[in-house]
């Protein structure tokens, strides 16, 4: 693994403070940032390896980082913290070349078990992938590096090996997303609904595109109205 | 790993934020659940783990929590029944190597040792202090 530092972005103290005790134990050295702004600051001075980035801080968002970033540094990894159901950007952030996310709480356990994938994924090499997973992983790498058609072609050899699991159909219809089409985009996350209907993903997926179309392009969950709090 | 463990407490009364203050404070990673959003007002200012607003007794809310990945989960609510079903969606759906639940009624203890839960009955605690301290009086 490479031994680049870790830079940790969450307006969160808690946060900060369980990601870089869990990192510890896979001895990067990390370090942290409150908001985006200081996340630009550090990345300007230090030759960070990877970034977990929050989405949404107050002021500059992660959004804005990670778009900055690739302006940048394109090389620099990026997993991207989120709350529980708010992964509404997804598709952004995959267009930015971010295709990681790990939703809020977390096991420290659940970090290092991500962080390390993430690291690795450059070792695995083309040529010699067979399994599910490996092409899944190769999909993502070129994601990484914003090459798209690569990564599709990596979906489709992942769905040629098995196509009884979620994520490959969700990726696939990520990156036809991308491309433009939501309507087929629509089908390969229906596809992957269909395989686990708990498959939270697809489902987030399905929802954002379906309400979008309802809607006339307004994204409006992510703010859902608590039960109660209407009559407060 | 012992040393560092994840660990998911059900209610966030006065018991369970009790709990999770000092487990955290102890260096374990910590998720609260509970239904009323003030309850957090319980943790102290530096418990450094996690808060998810939601009914335990809903699978979905224990998914949020992760309770799929966690080495210990505590039930503490004031709901005997919400306790048992907790700690047997945790033992059974979830999988988590050891659940705690605290029991009010001392009869139900024998329902949750054969689900392989363990049990703290705060009546029995109480009472066996109370008997302690009654004999020691007596004695002296």
């Amino acid at each position: 693994m490479e031994a680049k530092p870790v830079l940790i972005v969450d307006d969160e103290k808690n946060i900060r403070l369980t990601l870089s005790q869990a990192l510890e134990a896979l001895d990067l050295e990390t370090d942290t940032a409150v908001n985006g702004e200081e996340a630009l600051v550090r990345l300007a001075k230090k030759s960070f390896g990877l970034v977990l980035l929050d989405l949404k801080m107050p002021g500059m968002d992660g959004m804005e980082v990670l778009r900055r970033l690739r302006q940048t540094r394109p090389d620099i990894k990026v997993i991207i913290i989120t709350a529980h159901g708010t992964i509404d950007s997804a598709v952004e952030a995959m267009k930015l070349g971010a295709v990681d996310f790990i939703q809020k709480p977390f096991a420290p356990k659940e970090i290092r078990e991500l962080v390390t994938k993430v690291l690795n994924r450059d070792e695995i090499a083309a040529d010699k992938a067979r399994h599910y997973d490996e092409h899944v992983e190769l999909a993502k790498k070129h994601i990484n590096r914003r090459e798209f058609d690569v990564a599709q072609e990596h979906v489709r050899q992942a769905l040629a090996v098995d196509s009884t699991k979620p994520e490959a159909f969700n990726l696939l219809g990520a990156l036809i997303e991308i491309r433009g089409d939501r309507l087929e985009a629509l089908k390969q996350y229906r596809a992957a609904l269909a395989l686990d209907p708990s498959y939270e993903p697809a489902a987030q997926n399905v929802q954002r595109l379906v309400v979008r179309q309802q809607e006339g392009g307004q994204i409006s969950f992510g703010k859902k109205q608590r039960p109660g709090e209407e009559r407060r | 790993m012992a040393s560092n463990l994840f660990i998911v407490i059900v209610g966030c009364g006065r018991l369970g934020a009790y709990l999770a203050n000092r487990l955290s404070r102890a260096g374990h990673g910590i998720v609260v659940v509970d239904y009323r959003m003030e309850a957090f007002d319980n943790l102290s200012s530096d418990y450094s783990g996690f808060r998810v607003e939601g009914d335990a007794a809903e699978l979905a809310v224990l998914k949020q929590a992760k309770v799929d990945k966690a080495d210990l989960l505590i039930a503490t609510t004031r709901d005997d029944n919400i306790n048992l079903m907790v700690a047997q969606a945790a033992k059974a759906e979830f999988g988590v190597p050891r659940v705690l639940a605290r029991v009010f009624e001392p009869r139900r203890e024998d329902v949750y040792r054969r689900l392989g839960v363990e049990t703290v009955c705060p009546t029995s605690v109480a009472a066996e202090l109370f008997l302690k301290s009654v004999c020691q009086e007596n004695e002296s």
